[in-house]
């Protein structure tokens, strides 16, 4: 077993989680910008339906000529706005989780050419300081499906709304809400940050 | 007269352009940015007027709340003093609201009693250019294409599109804080927000209107 391979396999993983860590970041700040997106939505929902409740008709703008197709047009226009920026959203994200498979499948394939110089032993070695070559791997596997899952479950959530069904837009902001796992985030989050100081140290 | 088009992407294209502009072109051609600075106008006014009329809905709904809360609260005597402080405080509020709204209304007034000058003008250059070059008018068009007519004609489809929108803001003005039902509310909300007579035609309009005149470059 050459030492040089272990070093190699050892720098790539640490690249590859600095580059989770930045891509992290940028994954939850789109995230964050779709949450103004969720929040209008809702209240365009809210205004759909106190609209659907209301006859027109019955009421002092009763005067006005076509205001009832002419006002659920324009809110129905604004939910395709809103719904428009909301893919746009999720073509950002999809291009995170791309980044990430690539890089973490860029990993793997390191570590399957050089499978003969590595052997059970040194890939589950650890130290005080760093974790072993299995863990990381692992890690970065757990990163890679949790964000591959995570734009999955958000994409299929957006594809069923549909500006004229008001119950699924209006359960869409909290759907929305509860895709977000604190848990999945920070188990990813924990095992990376702590994998990419040790890489460092041991390195 | 402010011809500059400010807020815009694109500005006109350098002074030496325009000022070989004379005559009816020159004049329609400021009109053109008129519109554009009015309806610029128009919308930062409907926003800012969105925001006051959010807060009255508010506070009509947190006065509603507070009777009803009196109601519940009969035969406790003690707390009833400040109750009606913080409902005077209430209707002070609300009564400044309404009065912010009505000042903003008074100045989309303003705002479409300018538009209607602007079409009163275009009619004018029709005016002018029969009895210059007869009913067919002239021969070559002031800019690109249109006839002088069509300036005339998409002046007073902008123009009408406004007043009713203005009209529909004055019934909202009217009663807004006089509404119980909150969904009638919202209705009234989202009719001041969206604008329901000013559809994606009246920007086309105003678009077709810079692009002919060359405020905005082809």
């Amino acid at each position: 077993m050459s030492k040089s391979v272990l070093f190699s396999v050892n720098q790539t993983l640490k690249k590859c989680f600095q580059s989770l860590e930045n891509n992290q970041k940028v994954w939850n700040s789109v995230l964050s910008e779709c949450k103004p997106l969720m929040v209008s939505l809702g209240n365009l929902e809210e205004q759909l339906r106190a609209f659907q409740k209301v006859q027109i008709a019955n009421t002092p703008l009763h005067t006005f000529p076509d205001l009832h197709q002419r006002l659920h047009f324009k809110l129905i226009q604004a939910v395709d706005i809103v719904l428009g920026k909301l893919t746009d959203k999720m073509c950002s994200l999809q291009s995170v989780r791309d980044a990430i498979s690539n890089q973490v499948s860029g990993a793997f394939q390191l570590y399957e050419q050089n499978i003969g110089s590595l052997d059970l032993a040194t890939c589950t070695q650890r130290s005080p300081v760093a974790p072993s070559i299995a863990d990381m791997l692992e890690w970065l596997q757990d990163a890679e499906r949790y964000y591959r899952q995570q734009f999955l479950r958000r994409k299929n959530l957006l594809l069923t709304l549909r500006a004229d069904d008001l119950s699924l837009l209006e359960t869409a902001p909290k759907r929305w809400e509860s895709l977000e796992t604190p848990s999945g985030e920070e188990s990813i989050s924990e095992s990376p940050l702590a994998a990419i100081t040790d890489v460092s140290l041991s390195g | 007269m402010e011809v500059d088009l400010k807020g815009s992407e694109t500005t006109t294209p350098g002074r030496k352009s325009q000022s070989a502009v004379t005559g009816s072109a020159r004049k329609v051609k400021d009109n053109a940015a008129d519109w554009h600075n009015l309806i610029l106008k128009w919308d930062r006014l409907n926003d800012e007027g969105s925001t006051m009329a959010n807060k009255i809905v508010n506070l009509g709904f947190n006065k509603s709340s507070q009777k009803e809360m009196q109601v519940m609260m009969e035969g406790q005597d003690t707390s009833a003093s400040s109750n009606s402080e913080n409902a005077f405080e209430n209707s002070r509020e609300l009564e400044e609201e309404c009065d912010k709204l009505l000042r903003v209304v008074d100045k989309m007034t303003r705002i479409v009693s300018k538009m209607e000058k602007l079409v009163s003008s275009e009619k004018g250059i029709i005016d002018l250019e029969t009895f210059q070059y007869g009913t067919g008018g002239r021969q070559t068009p002031l800019f690109q294409t249109w006839p002088t007519s069509q300036f005339a004609d998409v002046s007073s489809e902008l123009y009408e599109a406004y007043k009713q929108e203005l009209t529909l803001k004055r019934a909202i003005l009217q009663e807004l804080a006089h509404t119980t039902n909150p969904d009638l509310s919202m209705v009234y909300l989202s009719c001041w927000l969206y604008q329901p007579y000013t559809d994606d035609r009246a920007k086309l309009l105003l678009e077709g209107l810079l692009l002919e005149t060359g405020h905005r470059p082809i």
